[in-house]
């Protein structure tokens, strides 16, 4: 037992140490209040658990690197002075040098650069450039990674997190960082008036995480019962200056600040780079934030682009033309078909593309199960006893062409998709669900023995008499969707069902999926976020808002979505991670048998780069092309200014 | 001078007409601002809720337009829920581009309607007529976005124009000559493509009142004093054609503004346009409004000059309104 | 004589444009007969397959009055790459079964004017997307694109007519209302309006009807625009000479309206219908964007259009744009008659 306890410690300890490892700490990153910190670690460590599982030979190794490491600590701990000099993290990547501007598209402006009120994902985008988290997820790897908080430990009932912080950082504009800005910012998040939307993501088991300050450099967190994967909530949760918005959060004028009007001196955050203009409706620049917290082997403190310069291109085409005549530097979120025809051109240009196979996102289809008034949707809830049937969805599934799809749609960009963890997700994924192919004679085999039958003509009738008729709604500038649905139209056609495509704008649609409930199938996409099943609690769980066949019910209407939310909610406070991994396969499975969604597929990720940027590492994960914009630079001198 | 107050009474009811009906319309579609948050699997029902209220999208139509008013009283035109600002700051900067633009292309499409349309008249049937209805009607097929695209397209493929914007990253270096040169770079593709979708109407419209001028007895008569055939046109026809013509001005200033609307959204014109779309695709009510107004302001406008052009124009007016 | 032509020339105009103009509508009548397709039938394995190559000559070298192709497979491993099968060849035939279609709604009936035997495919206009035939799309697409243009553009001009006409011939009070509402209607956001009609219609309706519920309410709107330049005119005109003459003499407003004021007014009315039914038809276009023009897989032309507007299309798909292109005759077909009409009044009333 004891030695089980030990080896867990040491685990524990690896797995942060891995994580310094990848980083590595500078010689003057590990200053005076380390020997304390270090032996604090230490001790909170031998109650930790072994989160970061690894094969039983890379233990070995480790704990004997580890070993050292600690002595090396304590040693460097015993020599160094009093001196808070600046833990900067280093960075692995390339080493690059300084100098030059990025020009990237948005779609559209950003509404505001106040991370706590932001909501709409291109401000988020722009934000994310100018603000720092305490743990960060890696998009690469898709696992945590320290930031500003340079080692956390938690406790064995994984309730309480003590974060430790880097020391001697500061804003961008030369404002010092401590645990009190720490403090300030989740107060405000967790702040009912400020109705922050990120407060939701820092409710554990119905209960504000509570946040105490240890000391100067140490925040704990505790959370009311015990939550799978809680460092990940950390990620994206920015940390404010305390210096700038204490007044304006005492005065409540904190929704109000930081728009974009604002003077640049009076903005200031932890990220690469910082607030420079702003010219309405065209784009938005950011400058290095010459105090950022992370430098490179050379010594180099990060980020290496002087300027950062968003465009608004609101239509897609032109944001492809704008890339392919360098006008800008890089493309995210392609589609298929400009991706196609920026393939033709790449040789005579100078970008190159990338395709980074499946990402997070899934497409599906699915019926309108919500309980009904009969009276006020008579039509809607007739047809709902075709759609509450399991073999009914079973069927139009099986007769759904995914592989025309695919190349249709697609041009061959996408995986088909039985279940809803997408291929890209390959932590999480169960691979042993079934992945029939398209057989419209199991398909008819599934409605004959729902009860369906065919007239002489084809058209397919239930039970009643009553033809097999509905419409199936999607939203309008959406070009992949309404393709989808024509394709299932026409595949649902053959079955001898009549479907009508609807293509709503989109609130018009939203309106009807979340409020009216007056729709009878719907073909929609989720995704992106984060790798982990947490991300999508309010998809599956029953009580969800998100949860779109029938969403925000009192009581689990059928059996299996029963089961699904028993096994979401243990899932959550499973602390191990295959633990964790076998409850959510089982959700999978659940979700395959049952279809509430007809899983569609996952598109791929396509994205491209101006041929002279170094470091560019795209990632499947959200945010796919800037996560690491602090590494980006320059192969090549260029001008600062991008004709 | 009475005359003008009257239409500055006039339009201001016109004004608070559009502002009405817009929030009725905008009331009737279906969906608001925070619909797409629902969907945000990271946000709570509970928080929605908080916000609707923030926002104030539970209240009654009345009230919220009584809201409204009280903002535009305070000069802020209106709350932006997108962009958490008034919306007098977001759109002025925009207004200013739109007229740019506009204003370039309105007169510019005019310059060239004009001499098109009168060659066209004088020499009706023949081929370079023919020639000039079949082009203009080639350019009548062509839906908007098509035809931005394909100007786009010639930029990318001959590099000789930007692909959209309004500036270079570098404006700010340059100087004023340079300045001067680079907007008008940037103003080449969209103003060309509002001219292009323009210039069908306008040139259809020219030749229609001019034909009609030509056969008068009065023309006929000047011709057969062997008045030259130029000076009989342009001085005689035109002036005599400009009742309907000068009235289409106006209308001409609301068909670019509409235009613009896809053009601007599609070469990155930061101008009204795209916001325009943004505050109908996210249901910001107060941008909607707000911009509605800007655009029926500039109709106003141009309608009373419009009218103070055909009062110029036309002598009989002057002794009926006299 | 300044007036073009005799006024036998221009009488010829009008016939020959109208009889082409009928042709149009009688062969968009008979889509199904003259359209080798189902416009909704979809060849997964041809998506953007090129117009088809209709062969007279063999490859020995014979040549044959009787058109042939050869078939069309994609290249593997491409995605709109094809290339042709040149084994075996497949005449032309007339008259051939196929899929079965109705007639004006009423008549059944499966003959085809012309067809090949399978597995040959032939795409007069290439394929789209979905490797449905684009010809057999433009045409069954004229059934409804035609009938919206001229519904919206007669419902908005006549209305307008109307109301400018009455606006301009009494001035006064009636003129100031008339054309303060008409700034209203040229300024207000109609597109929130057809959103809120579009969300109160019910969801299984035919996507046809939708559309033409909507295009009715967008001619209803829609009058404004003419209303300010008949009014225009109309201004003018109750100031000339003879018409004031005519009402010196005791004539009647709705005389005086009906026989000098309007007729004046009808080289804008039809130059006005001229331009506005090819904006209405690519009105759908726009609404298309905003989930508001017909749904698939019914064809019309501002569908079709709609769906060619992309940069991949634009620079790969040239023959999607064949829609665009065959739009241009027709309207030019309406620009001509409506001059030559316009020209028949004019001649009537000087």
């Amino acid at each position: 037992m004891m030695r089980q306890v030990v080896e867990r410690s040491i685990l524990r300890l690896a797995g942060t140490h891995v994580v310094h490892g990848r980083w590595g700490p500078t010689p003057s990153a590990f200053g005076s209040g380390l020997s304390l910190a270090a032996a604090r670690l230490a001790a909170l460590a031998c109650r930790g658990r072994g989160r970061f599982s690894r094969p039983a030979g890379a233990r070995l190794r480790l704990s004997a690197a580890l070993l050292a490491a600690v002595l090396a600590w304590a040693a460097s701990a015993r020599t160094s002075s009093a001196q808070s000099a600046e833990e900067l993290l280093v960075s692995r990547a390339e080493i690059g040098h300084q100098g030059g501007q990025l020009v990237v598209n948005q779609r559209a402006e950003p509404k505001t650069l106040n991370p706590i009120t932001a909501v709409d994902s291109v401000s988020r985008e722009v934000i994310r450039c100018t603000i720092a988290d305490l743990i960060h997820i890696n998009r690469d790897t898709q696992r945590t990674e320290p930031a500003l908080a340079k080692a956390w430990t938690v406790s064995s009932d994984g309730r309480r997190y003590v974060l430790t912080l880097r020391r001697g950082l500061r804003f961008s504009d030369g404002h010092p960082f401590d645990a009190d800005d720490v403090l300030f910012s989740f107060r405000v998040y967790l702040d009912e008036k400020v109705r922050s939307p990120q407060r939701d993501l820092l409710i554990v088991g119905g209960q504000p995480i509570g946040v105490r300050k240890v000391d100067q450099y140490a925040v704990q967190f505790d959370l009311a019962e015990p939550y799978a994967a809680a460092e990940r909530i950390f990620d994206s949760v920015a940390i404010l200056p305390r210096h700038l918005l204490e007044q304006l959060y005492t005065e409540g004028r904190l929704a109000e600040t930081w728009g974009l009007g604002t003077a640049a001196a009076q903005i200031a955050g932890l990220g690469p780079f910082r607030f420079k203009e702003y010219v309405p409706g065209d784009r938005i620049v950011l400058e290095r934030n010459p105090y950022y917290w992370k430098g490179d082997r050379a010594g180099n403190r990060l980020p290496y682009l002087d300027r950062l310069a968003f465009q608004f291109v609101a239509s897609e085409d032109a944001q492809a033309m704008r890339f392919q005549t360098g006008e800008a530097d890089i493309a995210s979120r392609l589609n298929a078909e400009t991706f196609s025809v920026l393939a033709k051109a790449e040789q005579t240009r100078s970008y190159k593309l990338f395709d980074l196979g499946p990402g997070l996102d899934y497409s599906f289809l699915f019926f309108n199960l919500n309980d009904l008034d009969s009276k006020a949707l008579p039509e809607t809830s007739r047809k709902q006893s075709w759609f509450r049937q399991v073999s009914f969805r079973q069927a139009v599934s099986a007769a759904i062409d995914r592989e025309a799809i695919v190349r249709l749609v697609y041009r061959g960009r996408a995986t088909p998709l039985w279940g809803h963890v997408p291929p890209g997700n390959k932590l999480w994924i169960n691979r042993s669900i079934a992945q029939p192919g398209r057989s419209l004679e199991r398909a008819r085999r599934l409605l004959q023995t729902a009860g369906f039958s065919w007239k002489p003509d084809g058209t397919l009738v239930d039970g009643r008499g009553n033809a097999v008729e509905f419409s199936i709604v999607t939203n309008a500038g959406n070009g992949e969707r309404s393709q989808m649905a024509t394709i299932i139209q026409d595949d649902l056609k053959q079955l001898g069902m009549s479907v009508h495509v609807v293509t709503l704008e989109l609130r018009a649609l939203l309106d009807r999926l979340t409020g009216t409930h007056d729709y009878e199938a719907c073909v929609l996409g989720l995704g992106g976020g984060d790798a982990d099943p947490n991300a999508e609690l309010n998809v599956w769980l029953s009580s969800g808002g998100t949860h779109l066949w029938n969403p925000e019910q009192a009581q689990p209407a059928t059996p299996w979505e029963a089961e699904i939310d028993t096994l979401m909610r243990r899932q959550l406070t499973t602390l191990s991670n295959s633990a964790r991994k076998r409850l959510y396969d089982r959700v999978q499975e659940l979700v395959a048998q049952n279809v509430p969604f007809i899983f569609l597929v996952s598109p791929n990720v396509l994205v491209g780069a101006h041929s002279g940027l170094g470091n560019f590492r795209p990632a499947v994960l959200d945010h796919h092309t800037l996560w690491d914009v602090e590494e980006l630079f320059w192969r090549e001198k260029r001008s600062s200014a991008t004709p | 001078m009475r005359y003008l107050c009257w239409r500055m009474v006039h339009g201001l009811l016109v004004l608070v007409g559009v502002s009405v009906l817009s929030f009725v319309f905008a009331a009737l579609a279906p969906g608001d601002f925070l619909s797409e948050m629902k969907l945000d699997p990271r946000i709570s029902p509970a928080t929605v809720a908080a916000l609707r209220d923030r926002y104030g999208l539970d209240l009654p139509l009345p009230l919220k337009y009584a809201q409204w008013l009280r903002s535009v009283r305070r000069g802020e035109l209106g709350f932006s829920f997108a962009y958490n600002s008034p919306v007098a700051t977001l759109l002025w900067p925009r207004a200013r581009n739109t007229l740019l633009l506009t204003v370039t292309a309105t007169t510019l499409a005019w310059l060239i309607a004009v001499p098109l349309g009168a060659w066209s008249a004088s020499h009706p049937g023949r081929w370079g007529d023919r020639l000039c209805a079949g082009v203009t009607t080639a350019l009548l097929v062509v839906p908007e976005l098509v035809l931005g695209l394909g100007l786009l397209l010639v930029a990318v493929r001959t590099g000789y124009f930007p692909v959209g914007g309004m500036m270079s990253a570098r404006f700010a270096d340059l100087g004023p000559w340079g300045k001067l040169k680079d907007l008008a770079l940037h103003l080449f593709l969209p103003a060309s493509a509002l001219i292009l979708l323009n210039l069908p109407i306008l040139v259809r419209h020219v030749r229609a009142s001019l034909i009609e001028v030509l056969a008068a007895p009065f023309i006929q008569a000047a011709r057969a004093r062997g008045v030259p055939h130029r000076r009989l046109l342009f001085r005689d026809a035109l002036r005599a054609a400009a009742n309907p013509l000068i009235s289409l001005v106006g209308l001409s200033i609301a068909a670019l503004l509409s235009g613009s609307l896809v053009v601007e959204a599609l070469m990155s014109w930061p101008g009204i346009g795209p916001l325009l779309l943004g505050a109908i695709a996210a249901r910001d009510l107060h941008v909607l409004v707000g911009t509605v107004l800007c655009s029926t302001l500039f109709l106003l406008v141009g309608n009373l000059l419009a009218d103070a052009l055909l009062y110029l124009a036309d002598p009989r007016l002057r002794v009926d309104q006299a | 004589m300044s007036l073009p032509g005799s006024n036998v020339g221009n009488l010829r105009n009008v016939r020959t444009s109208l009889s082409l103009l009928g042709l149009l509508y009688a062969s968009v009548l008979l889509a199904g007969l003259l359209a080798p397709y189902d416009p909704t039938e979809q060849n997964r394995d041809m998506p953007f397959a090129p117009p088809s190559r209709l062969h007279f000559a063999e490859p020995r070298g014979t040549f044959r009055l009787r058109p042939f192709v050869y078939r069309v497979v994609s290249k593997p491993g491409s995605f709109g790459e094809y290339a042709e099968e040149r084994g075996t060849t497949y005449p032309m035939r007339f008259l051939v079964r196929g899929a079965p279609y109705r007639i004006a709604g009423i008549l059944s009936c499966t003959r085809h004017l012309f067809g090949f035997d399978e597995p040959a495919k032939v795409f007069l206009f290439g394929s789209d997307e979905y490797g449905r035939d684009v010809f057999s799309r433009l045409l069954y697409g004229g059934q409804i694109s035609l009938v919206a243009g001229l519904l919206a553009a007669s419902l908005a001009l006549g209305l307008g007519t109307i109301l400018g006409g009455l606006a301009g011939f009494y001035g006064g009070w009636a003129d100031e209302i008339c054309m303060r509402v008409a700034e209203l209607f040229l300024a207000l956001p109609w597109l929130y309006l057809l959103l809120a009609v579009r969300a109160t219609l019910p969801l299984h309706i035919d996507p046809v009807q939708a559309f033409l519920f909507l295009v009715v309410v967008i001619g209803m709107v829609g009058w404004a625009r003419p209303a300010r330049l008949i009014r225009g005119i109309v201004l003018s005109g109750k100031l000339r000479e003879h018409v004031l003459a005519a009402r010196a003499f005791g004539a009647s407003d709705s005389y005086l309206l009906r026989r000098h004021v309007l007729p004046q007014a009808a080289g804008v009315v039809f130059a006005q219908l001229a331009v506005l039914i090819p904006q209405y038809i690519l009105a759908e276009v726009t609404l298309s964007f905003f989930g508001l023009g017909v749904g698939e897989p019914v064809p019309s032309w501002g569908n079709m259009l709609a769906a060619a507007q992309r940069y991949d299309v634009l620079t790969s798909y040239w023959w999607m744009f064949l829609p665009g292109i065959a739009l241009s005759p027709v309207f030019l077909l309406y620009y001509t008659l409506a001059n030559a009409l316009h020209q028949q009044t004019a001649r009537l009333t000087s």
